[in-house]
């Protein structure tokens, strides 16, 4: 019942918007069901009349001509139900990947980290395409046959109650059948699409990471990955294809039964003495008649099969839930945010708590850099603040306004964050920069692309600003992605920048370079800058020092500095003996 | 990558796919004539029972005799087809395996850092994302048109069965009849280029939505930061609405060559309605003569659809072997269809033995006492970006550091070298040439650390090994030197701890740090790193130098080829080499 009711909503949904083209489908589909019963009687006729004793040669003539001119028309007919059937089909998907597409990019990292995006790919991509006759011609099949059905055995019942009715419990008892066997493959056939998923994200991953495995000599061990995933993989395909086999094989065996049955009804009536031998072909030619559409529900209930094991995991997938709860209720003030941490508490899921009553702040207009370790707290604590993380305990306030009660987008447009990985799309460098938002006009990029000196370099490209970068960046260098990634947060206002190892990447000279720009990027706003180079953090205004989430030291920077026995002056000593140009504070 | 356009022998490597699993594709084609042929026993049962019932028949049968007979032949089918689905299942599954297994190989062949691009087409990189659309797609065509092969010929050979007995009854309408065959054909090879040029159409535009559905699910954390949910969204209902245009056109121009497929075999049937009706007429042709070509008629049509079918299918799967042969330039298209083991379980579902994964072999002489490198040189397609005239000299057991500001082209060289780019120039390890990079430079000669490694979704230990056999003092060796012990200790599974899609549950330093320990566990001559210090804090990259210093003894003294800017890494080494504009300087 329940998948009845997902059903209902998924056509409802996405069906809704496309009432003219249904009604065109429809119309199509049902006439060429009609005509199937139409053609049929015209042969009849042409039999009966070239066999009987006044042959008009006329109607024998015209008889053929109309049995032509039907022919046509359900091939026209045909022709248009695929036309309308498909567009019905690819817009209702392509409604339906959008809105999956859009549910996961609203969902957590706790979510991504599980799934790889081949995984993502064949679920939205993959699964979805299985709906697709679903949406187009699934219902209207199942009524229209359905009335097939009604009308035959109507004229069955005409011709000899006994048979019409033995008939019509045959028929019932098959659909029974049929329908009954139809969910047994489901699980089945779930098993088998999971592991093509996984096999799918294997084989991304590998591609990924295709100098990994060449200079590691891992070859060969990617083979065999691939021969044991192969063998994980076979049987699950077996069972699956086994189990619609009984579906297939059960319709074998019933409609051998009905044949048999048929003549029997029709054997015992002649013996009685109740039938001629023609009506006895004709209860014949009509249960024969009985098997295509039982065939065709049979058919649209596989798909549905395929379609319910898609269902059921598009309605997993929709059933994910953010764990942040996103209220839109308030505002952030504009400008410069102030950072506060409140008593926070956190964990990445089944790992030990990385803070426990944590409590930070930061005045509006500051900036601080944060050091410590890797491991220490610092990447996590960043994540928290551009809400990636929610804390399980306590709470982040900026501009004083606890985040958890602000838009997400609004959230995500006020705060700029620069991490050590830049992802980029395949598509031009002006994609890149506005995540193919085509309302960013051009003026705007120039200034963002001016303020980081980045302006020359774009008109050197082969077509500037629409140079394709490959996937990946491919063609870029690691410090040129990372600048690309400095402009997209430019172009946004932000009243609180983070760059979390942002400039990791660079060489000093370009890195040097940017520092212009950074200060120009954090006049007027918040920053945290996370970073291990000392000199990265030679501007800021305070220092954070973090190890194994509790901090170690807090304050301002120049106090620190001139504190001989601050943890600060600790690493600036310790770096002055080895690290020359590190320590040029 | 080079322009040339290979042609692709479509039959031939049809020829090597049905030939690989050659003795199972026979057997099933031989369940598979039963499946299909046994339909044709009920006609035979029903003239016996009419004729029973008019007291025609030579046999002495009661009717109900011929009515178990038919559910004889019912059971009998069933039998046939649960044989030919486990046959079907087993022989799709290794088609399909065997072109993702070519694929895969020819994939880990190709210079793992040069752009995957399509043969031809300017800049049309194509990531991973993509990819998959050719191990699922391409692949399926491929085992579907050996499917579609095998049931045309099961199917033909009854047709020519029914042919040949319509000839001996009636030539001249035969004849009628089977003329539109040859229009048939004649049509199909005319439409053939249309349907391919659809085929690419759609095939271009589904790669771009899973493309885009990969990067953007790779760049989620880039997405959400910059709060660009809807502009990419907005993108993909682009390329969704592209895609639907061009699907809709392919399935509308199938279903057109398709209905003229069928009109003309209907075309047959009102000719042969106009013919016999003077036949019919004049006493030479008897009404069973009729029903016999009737009946017949529909197993030819059967069979003229499907051929149809196979000829629309064959085009198909010429574009998907093109297109194969396009990703994988200078790789010969049989390569695709090579016969090689997969290792597929048997038919009872045996698992078979996997072969060993090859080991370095280190009791070879593989010291490495000079590498020479002369006039080394890349460039990126379509940019200006690349190394060239690249001269470096390495000895035994020194350090030599790159460095440079970003875009001068340090990886790039690294890359070079190491054969993950296509290259010029000349390379000697102890004087002799090296003449494939790509497969020289793997353990226990080189092994390399790149910038942004990739790992994968697997545990720890087995991304630590990737199949290399390593007994445990040395993983811990390795781990040590890497500077990981301490992270792993604090991993309640340890060595089992599952890292995520590409590592994403470790923080960028432990990834580092991580494939850092992947490259020393190799115990390689020469160490290749790109830039540890990007990830790693100062204290943390001196622990792993001072390690790494601290392994060195008789038996192992490993040469390092470093990209770096930190001073302490350029302090220790033996030479610094600097890169301006892609060449040292």
């Amino acid at each position: 019942m329940k998948t009845i009711t997902t059903f209902w909503q998924l056509l409802s949904r996405y069906l809704r918007q496309q009432k003219r083209d249904l009604f065109l489908l429809t119309g199509a589909l049902l006439s060429s069901i009609c005509l199937q019963i139409v053609n049929p009687q015209i042969l009849r006729f042409f039999i009966d009349m070239a066999l009987s004793d006044d042959v008009d040669s006329g109607q024998l003539y015209w008889a053929a001509g109309a049995f032509l001119g039907i022919a046509l028309v359900t091939q026209v007919l045909t022709v248009a139900a695929t036309y309308w059937g498909e567009l019905v089909a690819w817009t209702a998907t392509n409604a339906l990947r959008f809105d999956l597409a859009a549910h996961c990019l609203q969902l957590d990292m706790r979510f991504h980290k599980k799934m790889t995006p081949g995984m993502l790919i064949q679920r939205i991509d993959g699964d979805v395409q299985y709906l697709s006759r679903f949406f187009s011609r699934f219902t209207i099949m199942i009524l229209g046959n359905s009335l097939l059905l009604v009308g035959i055995l109507g004229a069955l019942v005409w011709e000899e109650v006994g048979i019409g009715v033995g008939m019509g419990i045959f028929t019932v008892v098959t659909l029974l059948i049929l329908v009954r066997l139809r969910g047994l493959s489901i699980p089945y056939w779930e098993r088998y699409e999971e592991m093509a998923a996984q096999f799918y994200g294997f084989i991304g991953e590998q591609l990924a990471g295709l100098p990994d495995i060449q200079a590691n000599g891992a070859v060969p061990y990617v083979l065999n990955r691939f021969y044991r995933l192969n063998q994980k993989w076979l049987p699950l395909f077996h069972k699956a294809r086994l189990s619609s086999t009984v579906l297939w094989g059960a319709s074998i065996v019933l409609f051998a039964t009905g044949h048999a049955l048929s003549l029997a009804l029709a054997a015992y009536f002649w013996a009685q003495g109740e039938l001629s031998l023609g009506t006895v072909f004709l209860v014949f030619y009509y249960s024969n008649l009985l098997i295509k559409p039982i065939n065709d529900i049979r058919d649209e209930l596989e798909i549905l099969q395929q379609a319910e094991a898609a269902i059921q995991r598009i309605s997993e997938l929709q059933g994910y839930e953010s764990s942040l709860v996103v209220a839109d209720e308030t505002h952030l003030p504009a400008g410069a945010l102030g950072v506060e941490v409140v008593d926070i508490g956190f964990a990445y899921e089944d790992d030990p708590p990385l803070f426990t009553n944590f409590s930070w702040t930061l005045p509006a207009g500051q900036t601080v850099g944060i050091l410590g370790r890797t491991g220490s707290g610092k990447t996590s604590l960043a994540r928290l603040l551009a809400r990636l993380y929610d804390p399980q305990a306590g709470a982040i306030r900026l501009g004083g306004v606890d985040i958890r009660r602000v838009g997400m987008a609004e959230l995500m447009n006020r705060v700029g964050m620069v991490t050590q990985q830049v992802q980029l799309f395949q598509g031009t460098v002006r994609q890149n920069l506005t995540f193919f938002d085509e309302t960013v006009d051009d003026g705007r990029l120039e200034e963002a692309l001016k303020a980081l000196e980045l302006w020359e370099w774009v008109q050197k490209l082969p077509r500037g600003l629409d140079t394709m970068l490959g996937a990946d960046g491919l063609g870029l260098s690691a410090g040129e992605a990372q600048l690309l990634a400095f402009t997209r947060v430019f172009l946004k206002d932000p009243g609180l920048v983070i760059l979390d190892e942002a400039s990791s990447r660079l060489d000093p000279e370009t890195e040097a370079l940017l520092e212009a720009a950074v200060t120009r990027l954090l006049t007027g706003r918040t920053g945290v800058i996370i970073a291990h180079r000392l000199a990265t953090v030679s501007r800021v205004d305070r220092i954070l020092i973090l190890a194994e989430g509790e901090i170690v030291e807090e304050g301002v920077r120049a106090e620190l500095v001139d504190n001989p026995d601050s943890v600060l002056a600790g690493f600036l000593g310790a770096g002055q003996a080895s690290l020359d140009e590190e320590v040029t504070a | 990558m080079s322009g040339k356009k290979s042609t692709v022998n479509t039959r031939h490597l049809l020829w090597r796919l049905q030939t690989y699993a050659g003795k199972l594709h026979l057997v099933d084609i031989f369940f598979w004539l039963l499946i299909m042929g046994l339909p044709a026993a009920p006609g035979l049962i029903l003239q016996g029972f009419f004729d029973t019932l008019t007291g025609e028949s030579q046999l002495d049968w009661s009717p109900w005799v011929w009515i178990v007979w038919l559910l004889v032949a019912g059971l009998a089918r069933l039998v046939a087809l649960f044989a030919g689905r486990w046959t079907k299942s087993q022989h799709r599954f290794i088609m399909s395996s065997l072109v993702r297994h070519n694929l895969l190989k020819q994939l880990l062949g190709w210079p793992g850092a040069a752009p995957i691009s399509v043969t031809g087409e300017a800049e049309a990189a194509v990531s991973p994302g993509e990819l998959i659309s050719y191990f699922r797609d391409d692949a399926q065509q491929a085992e579907d048109v050996v499917q579609h092969f095998a049931e045309v010929v099961d199917m033909g050979l009854f047709a020519l069965g029914a042919v040949i007995i319509l000839v001996t009854v009636n030539a001249q309408m035969t004849a009628l009849i089977f003329i539109p065959l040859l229009l048939i054909v004649g049509v199909a090879q005319y439409a053939g280029q249309r349907i391919k040029r659809y085929r690419r159409a759609g095939r271009r535009a589904t790669e771009q939505v899973t493309g885009l559905l990969g990067e953007m699910f790779t760049a989620i954390q880039a997405i959400k930061v910059a709060g660009a949910e809807k502009p990419i969204l907005a993108h993909l209902e682009v390329l969704n609405d592209a895609r639907r245009e061009t699907m809709v056109q392919d399935a509308m121009f199938s279903a057109l060559l398709r209905s003229v497929f069928t009109n003309i075999v209907s075309l047959g049937v009102g000719v042969m309605l106009l013919v016999t009706a003077t036949s019919l007429q004049d006493g030479s042709m008897t009404i069973g003569d009729f029903a016999l070509f009737v009946y017949f008629l529909e197993f030819v049509t059967t069979f003229l659809g499907f051929l149809g079918g196979l000829l629309a299918t064959y085009k198909q799967v010429e574009v998907s072997f093109e297109r194969m042969d396009d990703v994988l330039p200078g790789v010969e298209a049989a390569e695709i269809v090579a016969h090689s083991p997969l290792y597929t379980n048997s038919m009872l579902g045996k698992r078979r033995t996997l072969p060993a994964i090859p080991q370095p072999d280190y009791g070879g002489d593989n010291r490495l006492e000079r590498l020479v490198v002369r006039g080394l040189g890349y460039r990126y397609p379509h940019s200006q970006n690349g190394i060239e005239g690249i001269d470096l000299e390495i000895k035994r057991g020194e350090l030599v550091a790159i460095t440079g500001r970003i875009g001068a082209g340090k990886t790039t060289l690294l890359q070079a070298l190491l054969g993950l780019l296509p290259a010029e120039g000349e390379i000697y390890w102890n004087g002799a040439r090296v003449a494939a990079p790509g497969q020289f430079f793997v353990p226990p000669r080189a092994a390399y650390t790149p910038q942004v490694p990739q790992l994968f979704s697997q545990n720890l230990v087995d991304n630590l090994l990737l199949g290399l056999e390593a007994d445990e003092g040395l993983v811990a060796k390795a781990v040590q030197a890497a500077v990981f012990e301490e992270d792993l200790r604090q991993m309640p599974a340890g060595y089992e701890t599952m890292i995520g899609p590409n590592g994403v549950r470790l923080s960028g330093g432990q990834r580092q740090r991580l494939a850092a320990a992947r490259m020393l566990v190799r115990r390689p001559e020469l160490l290749v790193f790109d830039d540890l210090s990007s990830a790693l804090d100062v204290h943390t990259e001196r622990l792993l130098w001072e390690r790494l210093w601290g392994w060195r003894d008789e038996r192992y003294q490993p040469t390092c080829l470093v990209v770096t800017h930190r001073p302490l890494v350029l302090a220790r080494a033996d030479r610094v080499l600097e890169m301006v504009g892609g060449r040292l300087v």
